[in-house]
């Protein structure tokens, strides 16, 4: 089901919903971060034109510190405006959280929230989602969204639901509005082409994956050691890309229960790059060295995940790049490894 | 109650095997009967102190009660190593794969162990025990430290005692007149065994120095990949497959492991240390 409606409208119902039935809505504000009605009753600042929030989404559903037991009083609640690259995020976590043995937390958070997704129309410098085998707009195939919102033009939005949750929410809040013509919806896939040009342009100086080619060059990277030494020489391992990554989703166990029967435990976020993660009692480590442990992310994101789920665990969203202080730019690490790798196989040869 | 909550274990026995090294004999609180597979893994608490993997070390057909042989390492096992009969620990579990025993049927199995890496392995042994005939031959090589390292030390009498298991053992190093079997690391055991390689499982366990030579070892033997079973211990923190830790390469060792092949690992970076 699809509605044409404007972007002062939709904004004004989502104000109703706040006002008139107290639901809390989780959007994006014009300072980039990610707000909720709560501390924002009157969603000031709402914008659905910047580039995916500051903060990563797992957030609202595997939060940075848990205490393991379900909220039984969690509302439900609605996420509004966000992009391709954190779907992909939360499919990862999905596959993580959610198969073989079902974590009841993750899942309760996710159960009660209706995530409203948006097409990303002004990508950054710092975006890649096209260069990971992504794009910036969410399409029903893509899973996750229950409801979407693509642009017409600024001021004219497309609602399209994706799920019968979607398309309930739709029923109920929007029935009054028209259906989109032929025009406005050639309209709007125009818009995304221009999005979608937009990030290969700023990524024409990196390679964009096809043939599983980061998946081949990082495999047997491990070869590469050398290279790995000198890209993570920078590294200072504070574990920020950990932290801000959409799709990062270790955590520590911590045992603090008073006795056997007032047990209390909690999780936190924890890091793959820090010395002590991979150690054993009695000290051994798999992962010793720094250019261990920054190769590892690495791995895992774009070659031991991608085994696993067939797609990879980078989402293309840019925080790792933003909030690095030594300016590690991942794809620049890639760039080097697949150019390095190649010199190699010629070598070899 | 969620997956990450431990239910209460009484400590019901300890047996001090070596000066860092006891078992633990732990019962249900609520009476239950605790089922595992052998070489399956579980998460033992001491509230308020910490968590951590251990491998049962007793028969998976004794179901009233586990034994896990525990080694005083680091902060966990400090305190657990100084609590009493009586106390109460938690437990979760039992997770991961085991050993595949029904592979090993109408074959040699060499199992091959290293210091308290001989816990899990004598859980397996127990079980191979149970069902001797259904295979050609057990071989048991393990190497301790020193004399005073050994565990199970025991047992060993009632083992020797039994047709169809062979037993060598090794020590690094001993005081003279102090023991008459062999000085060495534990892969110069497999230097004096018989066995049919084409017919054979190893499965190995200890340290992860020890794993690693004597997977070469046995590689040079000619056992081929998936020939080679090893039990791989890494900071399993969850237990579930979830929070990452124990990762090696595309796999989780508390879901897909803790027993894996040769085969599956060959490939991986740095699959010991």
């Amino acid at each position: 089901m699809k509605r044409l409606i404007s972007y002062t409208d939709f904004v004004n119902i989502l104000y109703e919903l706040v006002r008139e039935e107290q639901k809390l809505i989780y959007f994006p504000c014009r300072d980039g971060h990610l707000s909720n009605s709560l501390i924002n009753k009157n969603l000031e600042n709402f914008t659905l034109l910047n580039i995916r929030t500051i903060e990563p989404i797992k957030l609202l559903f595997f939060p940075a510190k848990d205490n393991l037991s379900i909220n039984s009083e969690l509302q439900q609640q609605i996420l509004v405006g966000i992009k391709w690259c954190d779907v992909q995020a939360i499919k990862v976590l999905d596959k993580m959280f959610l198969s073989d043995y079902v974590d009841e937390m993750y899942k309760t958070y996710r159960e009660k929230t209706l995530i409203i997704t948006a097409d990303c129309i002004q990508p950054q410098q710092i975006c890649f989602c096209g260069i990971v085998g992504g794009k910036p707009y969410v399409e029903q195939k893509d899973g996750i969204s229950d409801l979407n919102i693509s642009f017409v033009d600024e001021n004219n939005l497309i609602l399209e639901s994706y799920t019968s949750a979607g398309e309930e929410f739709l029923e109920k809040y929007f029935q009054n509005f028209e259906q989109p013509t032929k025009t406005e919806e050639v309209q709007r896939n125009s818009n995304r082409e221009v999005a979608n040009r937009k990030i290969y342009i700023f990524n024409n100086e990196f390679l964009k994956e096809e043939n599983e080619k980061y998946y081949k060059t990082l495999k047997h990277s491990y070869e590469l050691d050398k290279i790995w030494k000198i890209e993570s020489e920078k590294c200072v391992q504070c574990g920020g890309c950990n932290f801000i990554c959409p799709s990062c989703y270790c955590f520590l166990i911590r045992e603090a229960s008073k006795s056997y029967n007032e047990q209390y435990r909690d999780r936190v976020w924890d890091v793959c790059h820090f010395t002590g993660y991979g150690r054993v009692a009695g000290g051994a480590n798999p992962r010793k060295y720094k250019y261990q442990r920054f190769r590892n992310r690495y791995q895992c994101k774009f070659v031991y995940r991608y085994e696993n789920f067939s797609f990879y665990a980078c989402t293309g969203c840019g925080r790792c790049i933003e909030v690095c202080p030594a300016k590690i730019d991942i794809r620049k690490v890639i760039r080097n490894l697949v150019l390095a790798k190649g010199e190699e196989v010629l070598v070899k040869k | 109650m969620s997956i990450y909550s431990p239910k209460n274990f009484k400590i019901k026995k300890i047996i001090e095997e070596t000066p860092n090294i006891k078992t633990f004999t732990l019962e249900p609180l609520n009476g239950e009967k605790f089922v595992f597979q052998t070489g399956q893994f579980i998460e033992l608490t001491v509230y308020g102190v910490g968590e951590a993997p251990f491998t049962p070390s007793s028969s998976p057909y004794k179901t009233e009660t586990i034994d896990v042989t525990i080694m005083r390492v680091g902060r966990m096992t400090e305190v657990l190593h100084s609590m009493k009969e009586g106390d109460i620990v938690g437990i979760r579990g039992p997770y991961g794969k085991g050993y595949p025993v029904d592979k090993f049927v109408g074959k040699e199995v060499l199992i091959i162990g290293g210091g308290v890496g001989l816990a899990p392995l004598r859980s397996l042994l127990l079980t191979l025990i149970e069902r001797i005939n259904d295979f050609k031959k057990i071989i048991l090589c393990y190497g301790a430290r020193t004399p005073q390292d050994i565990v199970y030390k025991y047992l060993f009498p009632e083992w020797k005692k039994i047709n169809g298991l062979e037993i060598l053992r090794s020590v690094d190093k001993c005081q003279p007149g102090e023991w008459d079997e062999t000085v060495g690391v534990v892969t110069c055991l497999l230097d004096k065994i018989q066995v049919d390689v084409k017919n054979c499982v190893a499965v190995v366990c200890g340290p992860p120095i020890m794993m690693k030579f004597t997977t070469l070892k046995l590689v040079d033997m000619k056992f081929k990949p998936q020939q080679i079973y090893l039990s791989m211990e890494r900071n399993m923190s969850c237990g579930l497959g979830k929070c990452g830790h124990c990762q090696i390469g595309s796999y989780f060792i508390c879901k897909d492991g803790p027993v894996f092949s040769w085969e599956q690992l060959k490939d991986i970076p740095e699959p010991f240390e």
